[in-house]
């Protein structure tokens, strides 16, 4: 490897980059899609639109009111109208939950009988459905068990701990993946179309015909996609500490180096990308297809790792998001850094598949027209 | 009259030449949403459970034996707390019981108290886990609490996400699909420089903008219709509780904003990598304001409001209500309107940007 080709090779690149305007687009969408998808995918629902019918008007009823009230999830509205009305509200897609006290209900429970409280969820959207259920339930039991603590024996209170993120914000669940597929995707696109658009052009000839050689090449070529998004490392650590406020436990040299090497295997696959690629739309697209849909399905953000079976789990093993989220989650949420075997090992196999990536790519590579 | 038929038979006919983009265009809308609505469940499976039980006895056995198939897996037995720790540390276990040496004691006097350690970094599927088994424990205690909770989950009882993942997989690839399409069959012509040629012609411009956007519309809707008629009914079972006259009205509507969106991008863009990165610009803000991923009522203020420009928000509901929530049609009149005015302002800005050769 001579520097001094290497070093002229990068400078062209260099220039070009800036000169197509490619590194405005370096820049903005990572940021865009840490932005947007931080925003945008919210597992928790907020100020859910709650309709109580309130046929008791007692004592309890009101209590069982006010807590509504004073949860964050709910906006509830006490209306004075009949079952059949708020069912055309939601129909019409105004409200989201039904809740329906029944008359008499206190007087029920304080004689013993069974008394109802009807729950109407629209689950038009299954998933959110789900959720709304689950809170409304929780706060009702809730409310249940503070009525009942004058009842004793056989009692169970759940004395429940949440670990790594206590308030249990969305945002701390998801930002950390986020930065797992950014930087799995930005710097693969870059690297694939920087090859892929010589090819197009047709000034891959140059390479082909000129002494530079193989290596000598990928460095020249790869080298620039990695130095400028190491800097979307420290910019994705910014948003997300400060923008999303996500906690920062762990240390930050261990955040930066495995960082680095992810960069590196991101690198990698567009170099695999660029051998197969001959036009840029195909480069892009496939690059799409292979980053971000591992990306997403085995990242844990959606389905933790451990709750994975068969052969979701082995293919989840195969893709290197699974590893570096697993150690960007413990530096943000968790902190125990290297000092935990299991990161220590999964950022060795990171760095094989850096190393194993990347020499994969420049043996592959053909400097001869096909 | 007739230069309009031309030019809608021959982006037609074009279409159908390139036997690669058909492909792609059936494959999107069969296989595609068929892989996404069997692909994941988003319900919280299989979670793993580790317990220590200092106890030995037959209660914190009893509480286990609530913990099954398919929403946990096989609680799992670590011998002291500092392993179950390690084990949640590392993210192999994600619900942690602790039981008391004197738990059963307690028990008898009433006062037990269940440790669950939670790793939370997962928010929604630890909430949604920590409320499974509060259930389980209040059930389990067996109070005289009298009150039922009656929990009715209306439009889709089961919860079934295949059916809505399908749904929404549907939506997503029709949005892509037609913005894509009707985009390129600008810009390509524009590429090869034949777009000033066309513009140069004896015709209203206009009126090639307006049947080049039709052609793709066509193409997209006969799309629709299988992709409806085959994957979502015949496969997914989804039901249909509106009117199919009016679903395929306003698919009618959304296609027409969509293509305006289309005609945007062919208008800003150059070349086809352009149209590439230039719709994923656009298109993501658009998904994510729609409210399919984040309901809108739980936006972000600023969000709400600008939530009311994407196209797809409309589509999203009035989809949900056609389908799952038996909306009388005449409540939609507002989508309809919507969905035109958007498109209607976005052909006036197309027609001013794209359909002028100075």
């Amino acid at each position: 490897m001579r520097t001094g080709v290497i070093k002229a090779y990068m400078l062209k690149e260099f220039t070009e980059l800036v000169r197509t305007k490619l590194i405005i687009l370096v820049y903005l969408l990572p940021s865009m899609i840490l932005i947007l998808f931080g925003y945008g995918i919210k597992m928790e629902v907020k100020d859910v639109r709650t309709v109580i019918l309130d046929y008791d008007k007692s004592k309890l009823s009101y209590q069982i009111i006010s807590a509504f009230e004073h949860s964050k999830y709910f906006s509830p509205e006490v209306l004075n109208i009949s079952e059949k009305e708020a069912l055309s509200l939601m129909k019409k897609a105004k409200i989201d939950m039904i809740v329906i006290i029944p008359e008499s209900f206190e007087k029920n429970l304080l004689k013993g009988t069974i008394s109802e409280i009807g729950i109407f969820i629209d689950a038009s959207f299954p998933f959110r459905g789900l959720t709304i259920q689950s809170y409304a339930e929780g706060l009702l039991y809730n409310e249940a068990s503070k009525l009942l603590s004058s009842d004793k024996t056989g009692l169970i209170t759940v004395n429940q701990r949440n670990l790594f993120n206590q308030s249990m914000r969305d945002e701390d669940a998801i930002v950390p993946g986020l930065i797992g597929i950014v930087l799995l995707v930005a710097p693969a696109i870059l690297s694939a179309l920087v090859i892929v658009r010589e090819k197009e052009r047709g000034t891959i000839f140059n390479f082909y015909s000129s002494p530079v050689k193989k290596s000598e090449f990928v460095v020249a070529k790869l080298t620039p996609p990695f130095l400028l998004h190491s800097v979307n490392i420290f910019v994705m650590f910014l948003w997300a500490t400060y923008l999303f406020k996500v906690p920062f436990r762990g240390s930050f040299l261990t955040y930066w180096l495995t960082s680095e090497v992810y960069v590196m295997i991101s690198v990698g696959i567009g170099l695999l990308v660029s051998i197969v690629a001959r036009a840029q739309i195909v480069a892009i697209v496939l690059t799409i297809i292979i980053t971000v849909i591992p990306g997403f399905l085995y990242s844990g953000i959606i389905m933790p790792i451990s709750a994975m079976k068969g052969e979701a789990s082995i293919e989840a093993h195969i893709f290197p998001v699974m590893y570096f989220n697993h150690i960007i989650y413990d530096t943000f949420l968790i902190g125990q850094g290297f000092g935990s075997e299991k990161n220590l090992f999964y950022f060795v196999v990171l760095v094989m598949y850096a190393l194993g990536l990347l020499s994969l790519g420049t043996l592959l590579m053909k400097k001869e027209l096909r | 009259m007739r230069a309009f038929l031309a030019v809608l038979l021959k982006e037609l006919i074009m279409f159908f030449r390139s036997w690669g983009l058909v492909a792609v265009v059936l494959y999107s809308f069969t296989v595609d949403v068929y892989i996404a609505g069997k692909g994941f469940e988003v319900k919280p499976r299989n979670v793993s459970v580790g317990y220590v039980d200092y106890t030995d006895g037959v209660i914190p056995k009893k509480i286990l034996s609530h913990l099954h198939p398919p929403e946990f897996q096989e609680p799992i037995r670590f011998n002291s707390q500092e392993e179950l720790n390690k084990a949640i540390y590392n993210r192999e276990i994600i619900v942690g019981l602790v039981f008391d040496p004197d738990f059963e004691k307690n028990y008898f006097k009433g006062e037990a108290k269940l440790n669950l350690l939670l790793d939370a970094t997962a928010a929604a599927q630890s909430y949604v886990t920590l409320s499974y088994i509060q259930n389980i424990v209040l059930r389990f205690n067996d109070l005289n609490f009298h009150v039922e909770l009656k929990t009715h989950k209306l439009f889709n009882q089961n919860s079934d996400t295949p059916k809505f993942l399908a749904l929404a997989e549907f939506l997503s690839i029709l949005t892509l699909i037609t913005v894509i399409l009707s985009s390129v069959v600008f810009v390509k012509e524009k590429e090869s420089g034949t777009w000033d040629i066309m513009l140069l012609m004896p015709v209203d411009s206009k009126i090639i903008i307006l049947a080049k956007s039709l052609s793709q519309i066509i193409i997209v809707m006969v799309g629709t219709i299988i992709c409806t008629g085959i994957v979502l009914f015949g496969v997914f079972d989804l039901p249909m509780n509106g009117s199919f006259l009016a679903f395929v009205l306003l698919t009618l509507m959304y296609t027409f904003s969509a293509t305006g969106i289309g005609l945007f991008v062919a208008s800003v863009a150059q070349s086809l990598v352009q149209v590439a990165q230039l719709s994923v610009i656009i298109m993501m803000p658009i998904i994510f304001l729609s409210g399919s991923w984040t309901p809108i009522y739980s936006m972000h203020p600023v969000l709400q409001k600008l939530s009311l420009l994407s196209p797809l928000r409309y589509y999203i509901e009035g989809c949900e209500s056609l389908f799952f929530r038996r909306t009388p049609v005449l409540d939609l009149w507002l989508y309809f309107v919507a969905l035109f005015i958007l498109g209607s302002a976005l052909y006036l800005f197309g027609f001013r940007k794209i359909g002028k050769l100075f």
